[in-house]
């Protein structure tokens, strides 16, 4: 009986609810209108869009990895001199050993500091693409964009695996997996065919290889912008 | 709606009048403000439009479009929730609800606060159902669940107010 009551009580004490009023019809429809019209023409524009976008991207990811380059080689330019004045021997205190050593352990970690930047960067973008490309797999949207993004990314990995970023082996066997699957959606891509085998053995790379959870754990905390 | 797919602007004004009272008045129901439900109801036909090839006639054209209202709404209030954090959950309403104060129209707003802060899941089918009359078949096709679970669902809301209410409510029932 109680319980009845209370039901009547929340019936009652719900009816107005958040109770609308009148229906604005005709804004809406004019918004529908003028949506619909933007939305037509950014449907027309988007092909172009992302072309632009993933150039843009892989132009900021080679600026990125040529700065990098940069600035090891400069620094390597600049312990040029303390190198040899540490190889001839002189009676100052900046002539020792242990100088000359912590010198050349100075320049190894700017180096190093530096294509590991590049690499951080490098391994957001790979990614955001390996994502993208999987999403688009998923309605069967892969379009060429994709593999010039993959083939972009491809590049900048074989670079990098012949920078010092291998002396880690964390590091070379992840951009080796990532060699790997960019060549795989590469080729892909521009098979054209889109055989279901070939995305399955895609999918088999990189679950197998575990790289989403490698690329995942050697980013930290989101720290990089992703997209390059 | 052969000439909706054909870009028939006059039969998509047809459909848009068709349906958007009802859409809208769920949207309003919903979100609880007018600026809110206009924009969810837009999304909705927006979206409506850009799919309707996509639509088998496996429901009526008006559950279809209550289906996208639904997921639109939801997505939307998530945004809102996380811009503002404003919508508190259902504990605190509780605590609120259970503080006898013994006027009708604070009933009514502890039980409007109630309503608020019940689950995605158990608040669309309370509203639809005991605020806005719709059956559990149209539930259960726009939710895209079982009758038995639209039902399950609306007995757990009802079951969640009454507790939120009970010793308030105690109050009036007395």
């Amino acid at each position: 009986m109680k319980e009845d009551r209370m039901d009547e009580l929340l019936i009652k004490g719900t009816r107005d609810y958040h109770e609308p009023g009148p229906v604005p019809r005709e804004d809406m429809w004019a918004r529908i209108e003028a949506e619909r019209g933007g939305r037509d023409r950014d449907v027309a524009l988007a092909p172009i869009r992302r072309r632009w976008g993933w150039a843009v991207g892989g132009l900021a990811a080679a600026a990125v990895l040529t700065v990098g380059i940069v600035i090891g080689r400069r620094l390597e330019r600049a312990s040029v001199p303390s190198t040899t004045v540490a190889a001839i021997p002189q009676p100052s205190r900046s002539s020792s050993p242990e100088s000359a050593a912590a010198a050349a352990r100075t320049q190894s970690e700017s180096e190093n500091l530096a294509y590991r930047l590049v690499m951080l960067r490098h391994l957001a973008g790979t990614e955001a693409m390996i994502t993208a490309f999987r999403s688009a797999a998923r309605r069967g949207e892969v379009d060429a964009q994709i593999g010039d993004w993959s083939r972009e990314l491809l590049g900048t990995t074989r670079m990098l695996e012949v920078s010092p970023v291998t002396q880690d082996p964390t590091m070379r066997r992840l951009l080796e997996d990532l060699d790997l699957v960019l060549v795989q959606i590469a080729q892909y891509v521009t098979s054209g065919k889109h055989n279901p085998d070939d995305l399955d053995l895609i999918e088999q790379s990189i679950n197998k290889r575990g790289v989403i959870i490698k690329l995942r754990s050697s980013l930290p905390a989101r720290a990089l912008p992703a997209g390059t | 709606m052969a000439r909706c797919l054909a870009g028939d602007r006059i039969a998509e004004r047809a459909l848009y009048d068709a349906h958007v009272d009802r859409v809208y008045r769920l949207m309003f129901r919903m979100a609880g403000e007018a600026d809110l439900a206009a924009d969810f109801t837009q999304e909705t036909f927006i979206r409506g439009f850009e799919r309707l090839s996509q639509y088998r006639g496996d429901s009526s054209l008006g559950t279809w479009l209550h289906a996208i209202a639904v997921s639109v709404a939801l997505n939307g209030l998530r945004k809102v929730k996380r811009m503002h954090g404003r919508t508190e959950p259902i504990e605190e309403s509780h605590h609120l609800a259970v503080q006898p104060v013994g006027l009708t129209g604070d009933l009514k707003a502890r039980l409007h606060a109630a309503v608020d802060a019940l689950s995605e899941k158990l608040r669309p089918v309370f509203v639809m159902h005991d605020v806005e009359g719709y059956t559990h078949e149209e539930i259960a096709g726009t939710l895209g669940i079982p009758v038995g679970t639209s039902k399950a669902r609306l007995f757990d809301a009802r079951a969640k107010l009454r507790l939120a209410l009970a010793v308030f409510a105690g109050d009036h029932i007395a």
